[in-house]
């Protein structure tokens, strides 16, 4: 695991380069995604957490959840086609999940691709990841923090 | 250097106030210029939280009753009353121009306003993380959001405020709690107009601000007029801002029970039942403190100038257990008061029930 300005960036996930979300893959055509560490420092510690429905289809750049933050509202990007399998209802009794562990309780959805090689193309992963994050990072002057357990 | 679009809207349809940052985010394509709207509604209205449960916050008889049309916006934070008093200042910017670190991205954001009111005379500051403060006092609200492919911030210059008909939109447990409201916005929130005697000219306060802006983001100004795409979305947001599915979408975010008058003033309410009688507390807080305490209820306590010692007794206080006890106990030991069915603990457990309500 890569860690650069307090930044964890696990080399064995994949990552999306134009959104701060990792992704698992699982088997052929199933992933999980969560938010980066980045993401979660960026939004601050989360208040609310609303996902959209399991079978959802979403097409590329499409939500699968908002979320807010006490300062911020944004979407939860699934950067593919995919289908919607499972969603994190852990948040409904820990909120801040995403804050105090992104790349284990943290996870947001569980999906399905719908094109898979077109999925796993938009990806990037290892040392490729960690660079582009480590720029992310700078050019950002970022520094990563985790709520404590609440 | 990039020119920065400025949409001067005018006055607008209030529907049109909230769909238009909304329609110009969602419409954003790579070419389009990052863009600051002005714009102020024409009439009166409330509008919620992105993630609140409309009839939750929003006494929605009285604004029925009123004329008052509510409106959900996909910008987080509580519900507020608007009308033409506030100047919106609405920045919508290609994602990644604009700070990541949302501490630098509203100190970004908040530098015109502040330099603006500072043009005026008035001595405004940026309260981080995003609240403008004079003396003291909150001058407007700020919030963020991602849209699309757009960051927005969202923010006003405030003319003016009706601090009455904002806590009378509001849904509260009790009109003493209104009260409270109305006494504590009056307290802990100022204008252009109560900082200046009179509210500037709006056109003066216009160029001011784009002036500031210009300095701020190191880029020039051009006032245009908003594409026919990005009038074609915010029709469709209207659209969507008008259904029930939206207006009325449930399961919401859980709010605290308070009420946030800035960033370290809330109000709260709880009840506690004594066997001598229910209690409940309505109290402001500032920095965890209490700061102002309303004690009512079905309780006796003698002499009757007792409750009203009491209250004023526990200003200041820490609302922590221990604490608030102390207090409790030293205001029986100081004054020969009886309390039938009500003891020290009692009141503490009332004031300390309104931990359970203040935001973590």
């Amino acid at each position: 695991m890569a860690i650069y300005a307090g930044c964890d960036i696990p080399e064995e996930l994949y990552y999306h380069p134009a959104h701060d979300l990792w992704v698992r893959l699982e088997g052929d055509d199933t992933a999980t995604l969560g938010m980066s560490d980045i993401a979660q420092t960026a939004a601050g510690k989360l208040l609310y957490v609303r996902f959209k429905g399991v079978g959802k289809r979403v097409r590329p750049g499409q939500s699968a959840a908002t979320i807010e933050s006490a300062k911020w509202v944004g979407p939860f990007v699934v950067p593919f086609a995919a289908e919607i399998l499972a969603v994190n209802t852990a948040y409904e009794q820990t909120i801040t999940l995403a804050n105090t562990d992104p790349y284990g309780a943290g996870w947001m959805v569980k999906v399905r691709l719908l094109d898979p090689p077109a999925a796993r193309a938009e990806l990037i992963t290892g040392a490729a990841a960690v660079a582009h994050f480590q720029q992310r990072i700078r050019d950002n002057q970022i520094r990563c923090y985790r709520c404590e357990d609440v | 250097m990039k020119t920065i679009r400025v949409l001067d809207m005018g006055l607008v349809p209030p529907l049109r106030s909230q769909a238009i940052y909304h329609g110009v985010a969602y419409a954003m394509t790579p070419e389009t210029p990052d863009t600051i709207i002005l714009v102020s509604p024409d009439a009166p209205y409330a509008c919620i939280g992105y993630h609140q449960e409309l009839e939750k916050e929003v006494d929605t008889a009285y604004c029925a009753e009123q004329g008052l049309p509510i409106y959900r916006r996909e910008v987080g934070g509580g519900a507020v009353y608007l009308d033409s008093d506030q100047l919106f200042t609405q920045w919508v910017f290609q994602r990644n121009r604009l700070p990541l670190d949302l501490e630098r991205r509203f100190a970004l954001y908040i530098q015109p306003l502040v330099e603006t009111y500072q043009e005026l005379g008035i001595n405004a500051t940026l309260r981080p993380v995003n609240d403008i403060h004079v003396n003291g006092r909150k001058i407007g609200g700020t919030g963020a959001a991602q849209m699309g492919s757009a960051d927005v911030v969202v923010g006003s210059l405030m003319f003016d405020f009706n601090f009455a008909l904002m806590a009378r939109v509001l849904k509260v447990p009790s009109e003493k709690m209104r009260d409270k409201i109305i006494q504590s916005l009056n307290e802990y929130m100022t204008t252009m107009r109560r900082e200046l005697g009179e509210a500037p000219d709006r056109a003066q306060v216009t160029r001011a601000y784009m002036r500031h802006c210009a300095e701020a983001l190191g880029a020039p100004l051009e006032i245009q007029e908003p594409t026919a795409r990005e009038l074609e979305v915010t029709e469709e947001i209207e659209a969507r801002f008008l259904s029930d599915e939206w207006r009325y979408m449930k399961g919401g975010l859980r709010q605290s029970g308070a009420v946030k008058i800035h960033a370290d003033v809330y109000l709260l309410e709880a009840a506690h039942k004594a066997p001598g009688g229910l209690i409940r507390a309505t109290a402001r807080l500032r920095e965890g403190r209490i700061d102002d305490l309303t004690l009512s209820g079905d309780f006796t306590m003698l002499p009757a100038f007792a409750v009203g010692a009491l209250e004023q007794a526990m200003r200041g206080v820490s609302l922590e257990p221990a604490a608030v006890l102390a207090r409790v106990g030293e205001f029986y030991a100081s004054m020969n008061a009886q309390s039938p069915g009500v003891s020290a603990e009692d009141w503490t457990a009332a004031i300390m029930a309104l931990k359970a309500q203040a935001p973590q």
